[in-house]
């Protein structure tokens, strides 16, 4: 792969990259670095992308493999347990998350790493099931179950959200 | 209606199709949603928001060896300029007062007059000292004129001699 390809192809994917990063490692800067640190390993490894089928997918797999790496390192850290339960939020968490949209985006980064790749994967770069796959070395079926328990978490805190929301005008 | 229902339960049970989940989308961004669904809409809509993410510091384009060189040559050229133009600003705004100084005695004078004196006054002694010099030279000369007439006389004496014994005195 010469540098123009690679320029059209690699670096192209750049902001699919940081958003992938961005949702496995849930640090912003931690995902900008990570993604510089996959364009110098790939760069390096220009020749052998020449045999890749589809440099896209292979460059996500690589980007989600590099993250998982850095939370292996950091894992008693900050990571949290895979089948971590939600934790209701206290009065003031509840204040700050107003807007709905951080709500929500805080329910799916609560979410155990593979399920909130999966549904990000799925519902934001609208990719198919295929390459999710084959991203995640996994079988399409265990995506689907993957993905479905991910929207169905999702589902239920909406739902205990909501609740909780009706609960407190009631009272008033 | 019935219709999204249909579709939510399958989305949700991770069974829609990419074109259905489009569909799932438009409909919740449409702004003309059922009040049962509306418990839905943000997350439909925090997709949307993060979609639009960009890296804050994108990747930077790979350059040829033909560029690098290039950005190499530009980079000499402009330290080099920037380097030349510190060096003459400086030699431009240098003090004033450095432009006309003396050193006498290890010590540095500002004082024109006052080093325009010394250097007269040296000038003199040393003139002095010149003139002191030669006056052995100017007896020397008084001796040298002697000799030289003596030897006059002398030569003078000879020819008259060997005259008299050839009779011409041209010869």
């Amino acid at each position: 792969m010469d540098p123009k390809q690679f320029n059209t192809q690699i670096l192209t994917l750049s902001d699919k990259l940081f958003r992938l990063a961005k949702s496995i490692l849930r640090d912003a800067e931690a995902a900008q670095d990570a993604v510089q640190e996959l364009s110098m390993k790939l760069w390096e490894k220009r020749n052998k992308l020449d045999e890749v089928e589809n440099v896209s997918a292979f460059t996500m797999r690589a980007m989600r493999n590099l993250c998982l790496d850095t939370l292996r390192q950091r894992r008693d850290e900050d990571e949290l347990v895979p089948e971590m339960e939600f934790v209701e939020p206290n009065p003031h968490q509840q204040t700050e998350q107003k807007d709905l949209a951080a709500r929500v985006r805080k329910m799916i980064d609560e979410l155990p790493e593979l399920q909130r790749t999966i549904i990000r994967m799925r519902d934001v770069e609208e990719m198919e099931l295929s390459e999710i796959a084959y991203v995640t070395s996994l079988t399409e079926n265990a995506v689907s179950v993957n993905l479905s328990r991910a929207r169905q978490k999702i589902r239920e805190k909406i739902i205990y959200e909501q609740k909780r929301v009706e609960e407190t005008i009631w009272k008033r | 209606m019935e219709k999204m229902n249909e579709l939510l339960k399958k989305y949700f049970n991770g069974e829609t199709t990419l074109t259905e989940e489009l569909e799932l989308k438009s409909y919740f961004l449409s702004g003309d949603i059922n009040a049962e669904h509306e418990l839905y809409r943000p997350l439909f809509e925090t997709f949307e928001e993060e979609k639009c993410e960009t890296a804050f510091e994108p990747l930077k384009k790979v350059a040829t060896k033909q560029t690098k060189i290039k950005h190499i040559w530009i980079k000499t050229v402009s330290y080099s300029g920037m380097a030349a133009a510190i060096v003459l600003a400086l030699w431009i705004q240098r003090p004033q007062q450095s432009e006309n100084y003396a050193i006498i005695h290890g010590q540095r004078i500002d004082d024109p007059e006052y080093v325009q004196r010394y250097a007269e006054k040296k000038i003199n002694d040393m003139n002095e000292r010149i003139q002191n010099g030669l006056k052995p030279l100017k007896n020397m000369e008084a001796v040298k004129e002697n000799i030289r007439d003596a030897r006059e006389k002398g030569t003078l004496k000879n020819e008259i001699t060997e005259s008299d014994k050839t009779g011409n005195i041209n010869n």
